[in-house]
């Protein structure tokens, strides 16, 4: 799947052709050869049955079973996990239901924030006659930074008497400061986090979208400002769409993130306050690591194999979209 | 040094190039414009730094002076909380750790999948289409799927727990990228030269190590590089993993000092930067690689 979607980038943005593909199938095996190469694999291979295969397979068996970890036996459920989560259990579905919600939410906001700043940085950056190497590494500091120190410097100015309070206070704008903190508020946490997911996100995006604009013939740009087409209406009408290509993989990696990724809520406000920042991932950890001695890590792996699965359909119907067009 | 140069950038880009532009006749429009993106270009580098700068602000203020707040510059900078988390609350011993973890699961990443990804690359066999993509498929496979099958099969192997129960899972995790990213380097070298070199009478091995290697040594750099960061930072394995302070990595270490005490941001912070400041090092030291190479892996 994957494999797909350099190649129907790269068919959009560079003109080189492709190297390599489909060369030499018409050869006979060799022996010697074959040998050297299942070798040459074997070593992923053996770590790819024991924590990949046999872990995977091991997970969708235990999503149809209850245990709690520790008891030698497990009870069968077949998909009683599934229609728990789901609705059929008025413990463990709303707030699967409640997550699920939030989850959207960050998978609207956070990929469209990506893209909408991502792409104005790219095409200044490409303008920019100085300092565009200083620039770009400071731009990637906040992606390879991503992790529990980030989170901690982002809590600490966070925080009822951190700095962004202070700051809005001293440009005269207090009343828009959080009292209680911006993760303390209910209504300020989902977006403060989505706001820092997407400060995270916003440098291999630009990184992307620069390497786009650098494969563009200046030719077409200038063909379109001899027509008298502004600015904007060349980068809206000509650039956009040329680089839709790494619109949808940026769109793509960003919305796998949003579905799946939760450290960031674990680390900062760990699903609270209340539970306003739970989402689908940090549910299913709180049930694989979170619930004590209770049967439910049969559950916590029927909501990781829908995460799973809710992850393949929506890299399907990017690739899909993209393509038609 | 970087945050230090970033003001710097802000005066210089917006109004030299204004002023000698006007004296050619440049229209309004185009000084105005050149403002604007010099603006949103410094404009977008205090926010990148933003946290940084309040991270070292903390680290070099004291206790007193973290609590009272305030402003970014600290009023009298002391080293003694760097010194003082790095010796006393162990960070030494953590950051050894995390080199260790970092290191092996780096050296990992780059001896079995540039192997594997030369036979998918160069090598004729059975299966190997197959095997290519259902390595790259893992990449839509959630860690959280995983991630509980991964401490429940450790913990029957009784490596739960250890350095080597985390390097294994974070070797396997890298796979779909690696494989992704090496064989598409490997595939664009040329087969000319591989068929010459076997002419001269070159196994296999000699092929993959004197031809192969070489060539796709920016390829490599850029995958150590992807696979010692994110490793580094690695935290939920890590936090579901380690219960032994002495096997205790940088991140749970941070972890750990947040949840031991009332907060102390001063310590914190200067945690986080002991965190931080290799893996800033590292990326500029080889930045180059690193754009290169994450570009030519979507060029594919």
């Amino acid at each position: 799947m994957t494999t797909d979607v350099p190649t129907s980038l790269g068919a959009a943005t560079v003109t080189r052709g492709r190297t390599g593909r489909g060369r030499g199938h018409r050869r006979r095996y060799q022996g010697r050869e074959v040998a050297w190469a299942y070798a040459f694999v074997a070593p992923a291979i053996v770590l790819f049955a024991v924590m990949g295969v046999y872990t995977l397979f091991w997970g969708l068996q235990l999503s149809f079973v209850q245990w709690n970890g520790l008891t030698p036996t497990w009870l069968w459920v077949g998909l009683r996990n599934y229609t728990d989560l789901l609705w059929a259990s008025p413990v463990f579905s709303p707030p699967v239901r409640a997550a699920a919600l939030n989850t959207v939410w960050v998978m609207i906001a956070a990929p469209l924030l990506t893209v909408a700043i991502s792409f104005p940085l790219a095409l200044a950056l490409n303008r920019a006659r100085r300092f565009v190497g200083l620039l770009r590494s400071v731009y990637f500091v906040p992606y390879i930074t991503t992790g529990i120190a980030v989170y901690l410097a982002w809590q600490y100015v966070l925080e009822p008497n951190g700095a962004i309070n202070t700051l809005l206070g001293a440009l005269g704008l207090g009343s828009l400061s959080q009292p209680q903190g911006w993760l303390g508020n209910p209504d300020t946490a989902l977006p403060t986090l989505i706001v820092i997911m997407v400060w995270s996100a916003v440098p291999v995006a630009t990184l992307l979208y620069l390497t786009g604009l650098q494969t563009i013939d200046p030719a077409l740009t200038e063909a379109a400002q001899i027509d008298g087409a502004s600015w904007w209406r060349v980068n809206l009408s000509v650039v956009w769409p040329l680089l839709r290509g790494i619109t949808a993989v940026i769109l793509l990696l960003n919305l796998r993130d949003a579905l799946q990724g939760f450290q960031i809520f674990l680390i900062m406000t760990d699903g609270g306050p209340g539970d306003h920042t739970n989402v689908l991932g940090l549910q299913t950890y709180r049930l694989a690591f979170q619930s004590e001695l209770a049967p439910t890590l049969g559950l916590a792996s029927a909501l990781g194999w829908m995460l799973f699965v809710a992850a393949v359909v929506v890299a399907f119907v990017n690739l899909r979209v993209t393509r038609e067009r | 040094m970087a945050i230090r140069t970033a003001p710097a950038a802000t005066e210089a880009t917006a109004p030299p190039t204004a002023v000698p532009r006007r004296a050619r006749r440049w229209p309004a429009r185009v000084v105005l414009a050149r403002t604007v993106i010099g603006l949103l270009l410094a404009g977008y580098a205090v926010v990148s730094l933003y946290p940084f700068l309040w991270m070292v602000s903390a680290a070099f203020k004291t206790q007193q002076e973290v609590i009272a707040g305030g402003h970014l510059v600290p009023r009298d900078p002391t080293l003694s909380t760097l010194v003082d988390t790095w010796n006393r609350l162990h960070f030494f011993d953590y950051f050894v750790n995390s080199l260790k973890v970092t290191g092996a699961t780096t050296i990992g990443v780059v001896v079995i999948y540039s192997a594997a990804s030369y036979a998918f690359a160069a090598l004729h066999f059975p299966g190997r289409r197959a095997l290519y993509r259902l390595f790259v498929a893992l990449l839509f496979v959630p860690g959280v799927v995983t991630l509980l099958p991964v401490v429940l099969l450790e913990n029957r192997l009784a490596i739960l727990g250890t350095h080597l129960g985390l390097v294994l899972p974070f070797v396997n995790g890298t796979a779909p990228f690696a494989v992704l990213l090496l064989t598409n380097a490997f595939r664009a070298v040329p087969s000319e030269l591989r068929d010459s070199a076997r002419v001269d009478g070159a196994g296999e091995l000699r092929i993959f190590t004197r031809v192969y290697l070489p060539l796709a040594r920016p390829a490599l750099v850029t995958i150590a590089l992807l696979t010692a960061i994110p490793t580094w930072n690695e935290y939920l394995l890590t936090r579901v993993s380690l219960n032994d302070p002495a096997t205790y990595t940088l991140p749970i270490a941070l972890q750990a000092l947040k949840s031991s005490q009332v907060v102390q941001y001063n310590s914190l912070m200067a945690g986080a930067l002991i965190v931080v400041i290799p893996v800033i090092i590292l990326f500029l030291a080889a930045q180059r690689y690193f754009v290169n190479g994450l570009t030519g892996a979507i060029k594919g």
